[in-house]
């Protein structure tokens, strides 16, 4: 009531608003004030602001307050969410905690708000070390999988948290589970499908398969390999879709993983047989070498082959025995490869060149013989097949579906349990593959290499000539770069591109071949093309005087020259002998500018004007962005140079610059 | 000119870099103070390199080729210069760009000069366990394949913040001097090492 304003009767402060009229009245002396709906602030600075217009008597303390009606709002949304994501009530309440202690208790609205929930919701997931992928939360709150990631990024900060290291196994295995495209499979199927699926990732792990790349897409990939292992029919794009994989890059990952296997079935006798269309059919006896393999002791030798020739030739010629029924394994269209195996049958199975192959096995005589026995009891159920009357093509239909029927899978290994990255990393099974981005890059390295090694022999070409000027001979190459410079594809002039100019340049400058090949070409020009060649030219121009030696003459002039070919494409042979100073004919015909480098411009119009004779050059709009009123500046220098100005039918403006 | 010295036409000086590999620079970034008032709407309407639309960014964003760089310039009269590959010419840009604010008209000076971030690249030239570096390393460390592919690595001494990639290939950033680049690679080079190999 001391709050109150004052009466403006009796002057107390005892006004007070009447619950039913809402009218201001004063208590002590009964007079109505005069009507004003202005109500202070109230519960401090974290209330509502601005001015309350109060409609109406009612309403006195019925209506929530802001604060309790955010709260609200937010535990809503916690709880929305993590219904969505099927939290247990547990872990929503974990969820509704950290947002709690995060937002000292006030909650929040506003877009930001289920984006922070997202993040504590995955931040509790991967606490617990459970599979949330930031994917699937992203997709359940509409946002941004970066956005996101962001936010998720200053929770742990906030909070200090140290999260354990995300595990791909994990997340095959949640993935697995809640596909859909995967919900119709009976349970034993679907257990041995996690278990070979789980082998299998654990092996794309040690191949550097999953080591900086998105890990959505190898589970997804690894998810239809399994899947066409088990013949269940899944797609590709179906499942990523459905584990929010991007599609193309799932099947970028199918592809090296199908990649993968294959390299380790080279091992196999029928290894080069096996190719990236037929692994899946050989992928069971590919698992069951990988299998032996991990099972090996990394420290364990496997037996001597040549020590157990005799056995050798038994399993080889066993081998050959089976050769009808090993057609199904292999590719139908693969028939007539083999013929390698009589021939190893004709040198008596223990042939030097039989040796050698299987010597690339590693296996244990032990597990070859199992493999084939395998083989062998596969025959017999073909063989019952066979005798039942069916027709050719149904029977090996029949035999395709072998691999579903027959137990491969053991499920012994190691790696079909969740294992550490050493443990992992520790098992040998039967390829060290490097990660393909390393791989790239050294391809990229050696390709690299090669341009140099040939960009050095051009230029040794040019520079030293096998007869000194002669003629026709001179500058070979360069006039044959030339005439092949039809094509226009990339800037392409027959075998050489624009990395091969930046190269023969970056060379001419004395750049190491090291740098070189590192392949940081924007930086390498910037420190040392650029400054120093147009230092160089500018030097010259304002001078008057060349002061650089001929060595460096000679890289400026060539490395302008690659400029204004790489741009310009038409030269003749008279513009080359003019634009190396070893013809004092002007061409007929100087490219047009509107393309051409500046700098190459401007050199170009210091060339001119070193011509005898008159020069025109068109379209010079860059060299006029690179070098204001050059003509004026070298007026100045004493130069006979002009700048003409056409202004022809279509509103182009056409400046020409007559140097002579 | 003939005697001016060529980073990376020299041999490696093995005491400095003893792992015999020097981190290319990228990018330089500096700011400049021009300590003067600018109309950003006349220096975008006089200079043919400049860009300007407030809607989008308070700066003009001006770009010269020689050394290949850009410039914000904001009202302030403070100028932030990137795009640079080494310290001079970064500098040098700098300087070419307030001589540009100089000859629009405005009395600009060229205060306070400084490096704010070097960026500097190289390749290791193997390949790198990224799971294992960020399990041995986790106090530095960060690695979320979910959000990006490489390892975010937070140097304490010197303080530097470097992208370790899979490839081999690294990216050191926040350094305001070139030695701090060297060291840091220095450092974490047989970190590196250890984890070259499958272990």
């Amino acid at each position: 009531m001391e709050n109150s304003r004052a009466c403006k009767s009796c002057k107390k402060k005892t006004v007070i608003r009447d619950e039913i009229s809402g009218n201001c009245v004063c208590v002590s002396c009964g007079i109505e004030q005069e009507f004003d709906n202005f109500q202070a602030h109230y519960s401090g600075i974290d209330g509502p602001q601005g001015i309350f217009v109060r409609v109406g008597a009612s309403g006195g303390g019925g209506d929530y307050n802001y604060k309790e009606k955010k709260i609200y709002q937010a535990q809503k949304t916690i709880e929305d969410i993590a219904s969505k994501l099927g939290f247990s009530t547990a872990r929503s309440s974990e969820v509704k905690q950290m947002i709690e202690t995060i937002t000292e208790g006030e909650f929040g609205c506003g877009n930001w708000f289920p984006i922070l929930v997202g993040a504590c919701s995955y931040v509790v997931m991967r606490k617990n070390k459970r599979s949330l992928p930031i994917a699937e939360v992203a997709s359940t709150i509409g946002c941004d999988i970066y956005e996101l990631g962001r936010m998720i990024a200053r929770v742990v900060d906030f909070l200090d948290l140290n999260l354990p290291e995300f595990d791909i196994v994990t997340s095959f295995e949640w993935a697995i589970q809640s596909c859909p495209s995967f919900s119709g499979i009976s349970k034993e199927k679907l257990d041995r499908m996690v278990n070979q699926g789980r082998f299998l990732l654990q092996c794309a792990i040690k191949w550097f398969l999953t080591t900086g790349r998105k890990p959505l897409p190898v589970v997804a990939a690894v998810m239809v390999f399994v899947a066409e292992l088990n013949n269940v029919e899944v797609g590709i794009e179906i499942v990523s879709k459905e584990i929010h994989a991007v599609v193309a890059t799932s099947r970028r990952r199918h592809k090296e993983l199908q990649k993968g296997l294959v390299e380790v079935a080279q091992a196999l006798p029928w290894g080069k047989d096996v190719t990236v269309k037929n692994i899946v059919k050989n992928a069971p006896f590919v698992f069951q070498y990988m299998e032996m393999k991990s099972r090996l002791k990394p420290g364990e030798k496997t037996k001597n082959l040549e020590t157990v020739g005799f056995n050798l030739e038994d399993m080889v010629s066993g081998c050959l025995r089976k050769e009808v029924e090993f057609e199904y394994a292999t590719d139908n269209g693969k028939k007539d490869d083999d013929s390698q195996y009589f021939e190893v049958e004709d040198r008596n199975g223990i042939a030097s060149q039989s040796v050698d192959d299987l010597e690339k096995l590693k296996l244990s005589q032990d597990s070859l013989s199992r493999i084939y026995s395998q083989f062998s009891n596969g025959a017999a159920h073909v063989k019952s097949v066979r005798e039942s009357g069916k027709d050719h093509r149904r029977k090996r239909r029949r035999g395709s579906e072998l691999h579903a029927s027959t137990e491969w899978w053991t499920g012994k290994s190691d790696l079909c349990k969740k294992l550490s990255l050493e443990q992992i990393l520790e098992k040998n099974v039967g390829c060290n593959a490097l990660p393909p981005s390393f791989v790239s890059a050294v391809l990229k390295c050696k390709r690299r290499r090669e341009k140099i090694t040939s960009a050095k022999l051009r230029i040794n070409e040019i520079m030293r000539p096998p007869n000194t000027y002669s003629g026709d001979k001179e500058d070979l190459s360069l006039l044959k770069i030339l005439r092949a410079s039809k094509k226009r594809q990339g800037m392409k002039f027959g075998d050489i591109d624009w990395e091969d100019y930046i190269i023969e340049i970056l060379l001419l400058h004395q750049v190491k071949e090291e740098e070189i090949e590192k392949g940081h070409y924007n930086a390498l020009l910037d420190l040392h093309v650029f400054n120093y060649c147009l230092m160089s030219v500018n030097e010259s121009l304002i001078t008057g005087k060349c002061s650089f030696t001929a060595s460096e003459f000679w890289a400026n002039v060539l490395y302008c020259f690659y400029l204004c070919k790489a741009a310009a494409e038409v030269w003749s042979k008279n513009s080359l002998h003019w634009f190396l100073g070893k013809s004092k004919e002007v061409p007929c015909s100087v490219p047009t500018l509107q393309q051409l480098i500046y700098e190459a411009g401007a050199s170009l119009v210091l060339a001119g004007l070193a011509a005898e004779g008159m020069t025109e050059i068109n379209g010079i709009s860059h060299v006029d962005r690179g070098y204001e009123n050059l003509e004026i500046k070298l007026q100045f220098l004493g130069a006979d140079i002009k700048r003409l100005i056409h202004l022809p039918v279509g509103y182009d403006k056409k400046i020409t610059l007559r140097a002579s | 000119m003939a005697e001016q010295v060529l980073e990376g036409s020299q041999p490696v000086d093995l005491s400095k870099h003893p792992s015999g590999i020097v981190p290319t620079l990228q990018n330089i970034v500096s700011t400049v103070n021009l300590d003067c008032k600018l109309d950003l709407k006349a220096i975008a309407l006089q200079a043919r390199n400049a860009e300007y639309n407030p809607k989008r960014f308070a700066a003009v964003i001006m770009r010269i080729r020689e050394p290949k760089t850009t410039a914000l310039i904001f009202a302030s009269g403070k100028m932030v210069c990137t795009g640079a590959k080494s310290e001079q010419q970064s500098k040098l840009a700098a300087r070419k760009y307030a001589r540009i604010i100089q000859k629009l008209g405005f009395p600009a000076k060229f205060k306070d000069f400084k490096i704010q971030n070097i960026v500097a690249s190289c390749d290791v030239k193997f390949p790198i366990r990224l799971e294992g570096l960020a399990t041995t390393h986790c106090a530095f460390s960060s690695y979320e394949p979910e959000i990006f592919p490489g390892l975010i690595y937070r140097m304490k001494q010197p303080k530097i913040v470097l992208l370790i990639f899979v490839s081999g290939k690294i990216v050191l950033t926040g350094a305001k001097v070139r030695d701090e680049t060297y060291m840091a690679f220095e450092n974490i080079y047989p970190v590196l090492a250890e984890f070259r190999k499958i272990r």
